[in-house]
């Protein structure tokens, strides 16, 4: 009996053997290709660290997913990336680091201050694509920013998307009034202007605005002013967590019935983890599908596989996650078709690339087909927390703006 | 003008700068005593809340037990901090010894991060909920019982500094080290006590900010901002930090209510300008005459 199961095991030793050599073989024959470099500043540590972690895990994930199916019309992809502490001019040293070394075809900018310094560079290099944790307004001028692009919609279109959202929430012909809150930063400061033009065209009258510090701050002053107007909804941006939870704990003591929402960074389900019950209602526009949610498709599958296959213990991943896979779902499909058009992977080739985009199937990742318009993906759709459940639920249509 | 609204500003703005003038009394005590601006202030403040975190979050402890826990532990980091690394700088420069605080600060935070990640956080909800109205007046209830929490403390510490041995000696020191050493004083253990005391008042202070605001590794740059309280205050003065505290906490949340937010900041700066301008040595501190 022992003598066969030897037998058996070497017959299956074999087998693995072969298994193996077919394994280590197959990429090598991916790898006759000149790789395909993505590069990356990412914020492993510092302010940033709680996103930049799982962007990097979304981004690394994709590139062992896209491996695995071939690479890119057989070009193997490489990731190559350093921490940059969410620090602007450490991500500047990444860049020329990894541009000088690598020459990566595609880039993940960790910040907005990031982008906007690597500009001119990455304007007279002209060989690189440059998306990141980035939804900045100011990125889609194609004029200054030409080679740079935003994974979603920007933060005026998500803006936009909230207010049409809110537009149709009236009742008896009664626009619903709403008041901004935002942070004292150029990231919570982006979509205020156009936010509020934006609802001045549909009707929607903006009672309050209030900025304060970002994070930890007593917010009990700002609360009692939006006590005054009543808002029906506070549209939050430029935060992760905090203050949102003492503006919807404190207005809800004091008895208003506002509804709350915010943007793409103040909708993870950490806002559901850390607040529980007093969560329940918020309403965020997200681009993605979350994890966690019911729709599936073969982009979204091939995500959750990847990611359980990569970390079965980690179980839900955040926004975060899902941002850095579209990331690099996006340089994939400019890399590819500027590969299928014969063309070299310059920034100017890449860039007619991703503008070329239309009616394009991301196998889940986004409820609808998703057309670029200005180098954005002007789409999103409206989520509420169902706090019991622990997970957002969509309340809307897909919105996609023209 | 809304004198009901204007009202509940204030109160809001009183109840945070009592909040303010506890973290500016650590700062106080540790620099009366030892003459050392501890920089690192701030990031005890964000541990003692960590660690509140964790008895009360992780461990499940009640946070009532939680919270003497989380103060003793921040009190005990402040002595560990000055026996180990603040006490071989004795006789170094000042900026030196300003540079290992501020590099204290920067371990904190990388212990912070490394056990217990970047993420953001909140604290288990430990404070009445039900609002609180002083008359017609409505205060966040977070904000009105921290207040009354900040408070006992600050009584405490007033009645222990004026009528105990302790107190005695702290106050013997800062006012002269050599006189008290040779009236038979254990400076070093007065150094230690100092940075003890002044570490316990940050801790508490840190619980009951992160308890209204939340949590991050970043948590501790609100230290840093109290500087401007204890500047105005005057840096050696205890009656300075208590006052200049419910005065910049006040002046920062009228200014935020009435002119917006991003002008809080402005506001306190002028503030310190002012002040920096006809009492370079703050509202209360002690004006030093050097003869060449």
């Amino acid at each position: 009996m022992f003598r066969n199961i030897l037998k058996k095991g070497r017959r299956l030793a074999g087998l693995g053997s072969l298994v193996a050599a077919l394994t280590v073989v197959a990429p090598a024959m991916a790898q006759d290709k000149e790789p395909v470099v993505f590069g990356g500043s990412i914020p492993l540590s510092g302010v940033f660290a709680f996103a930049g972690i799982h962007i990097h895990a979304g981004l690394t994930d994709y590139t062992n997913w896209i491996n695995s199916q071939g690479g890119i019309n057989g070009h193997p992809v490489e990731y190559v990336m350093e921490d940059t502490a969410y620090e602007v001019d450490r991500s500047v040293a990444v860049f020329k680091k990894i541009s000088g070394s690598s020459s990566p075809a595609t880039y993940y900018g960790d910040s907005t201050g990031f982008m906007k310094a690597i500009a001119s560079e990455l304007n007279s290099q002209g060989d690189t694509l440059m998306s990141g944790a980035s939804f900045a307004t100011a990125l889609t001028d194609n004029e200054q920013y030409p080679y740079q692009f935003i994974p979603g919609p920007n933060y005026s279109q998500m803006f936009g998307i909230i207010l049409e959202y809110i537009a149709t929430q009236g009742e008896g012909g009664d626009m619903p009034t709403v008041a901004f809150v935002y942070s004292d930063t150029e990231f919570g400061k982006d979509p205020i202007e156009n936010g509020k033009a934006r609802a001045g065209e549909l009707g929607i009258d903006v009672v309050e605005e209030i900025v304060t510090k970002p994070g930890s701050v007593d917010v009990s002053a700002e609360v009692l002013k939006l006590r005054r107007v009543r808002p029906d909804y506070v549209v939050f941006h430029g935060y992760v967590l905090s203050p949102i939870n003492e503006f919807m704990v404190q207005m809800r003591q004091m008895g208003l019935d506002t509804q709350f929402m915010g943007t793409f960074w103040s909708s993870d389900k950490l806002i559901i983890d850390k607040m529980g019950a007093d969560a329940d209602g918020y309403m965020g526009v997200m681009p993605y599908n979350y994890y966690d949610s019911e729709e599936s498709g073969p982009m979204l599958d091939a995500l959750r596989t990847q990611a359980e296959k990569s970390d079965p213990e980690a179980g839900y991943r955040p926004t975060g996650y899902m941002q850095g896979w579209f990331n690099a779902m996006v340089w994939t499909e400019v890399v590819k078709r500027t590969l299928d058009a014969g063309k070299e992977l310059t920034g100017d080739n890449m860039a007619e690339s991703l503008a070329s985009i239309e009616d394009w199937d991301t196998g889940g990742i986004i409820g609808i087909p998703v057309t670029v318009r200005n180098m954005s993906f002007p789409v999103g759709r409206i989520w509420r927390v169902n706090a019991e459940e622990g997970r957002y639920e969509p309340v809307s249509d897909w919105i996609h703006l023209d | 003008m809304d004198w009901v609204f204007f009202g509940e500003i204030s109160l809001a703005g009183l109840a945070m700068g009592g909040l303010y003038a506890l973290i500016a009394l650590g700062f106080v005590i540790i620099y009366k005593a030892t003459r050392v601006i501890n920089f690192a202030i701030g990031e005890i403040m964000m541990f003692a809340a960590y660690l509140f975190l964790a008895f009360a979050g992780g461990m499940e402890l009640s946070p009532w037990i939680a919270l003497p826990l989380a103060v003793i532990g921040g009190s005990i980091l402040g002595g560990v901090i000055e026996k180990t690394m603040i006490r071989p700088m004795l006789g170094e420069s000042p900026i030196s010894v300003v540079m290992v605080t501020i590099g204290i600060g920067s371990i904190l935070v990388g212990l912070v991060e490394f056990i217990w990640t970047a993420d953001p956080q909140l604290l288990p909800s430990f404070l009445p909920r039900e609002p609180v109205f002083i008359g017609p007046l409505y205060l966040a209830p977070k904000i009105a019982y921290g207040f009354l929490i900040g408070s006992a403390l600050l009584i405490a510490y007033l009645l222990y500094f004026r009528f105990s041995r302790g107190g005695v000696a702290l106050r013997a020191t800062a006012s002269d080290q050599a006189a008290a050493y040779s009236m038979g004083i254990n400076v070093r253990r007065v150094f230690n006590m100092a940075w003890v005391f002044g570490s316990l008042a940050a801790s508490l202070a840190g619980v009951l900010v992160a308890a209204t605001g939340g949590l991050s590794p970043q948590f501790g740059i609100i230290g840093l901002s109290v500087l401007v309280v204890v500047i105005v205050g005057g840096l050696d003065s205890i009656l300075g930090a208590l006052v200049a505290g419910v005065f910049i906490g006040w002046l920062e949340t009228v200014a935020g209510a009435y002119l917006g937010g991003e002008y809080r900041m402005p506001a306190t700066f002028l503030v310190l300008a002012v002040i920096l301008v006809i009492r370079p040595y703050g509202l209360f501190g002690t004006h030093e005459i050097e003869r060449v």
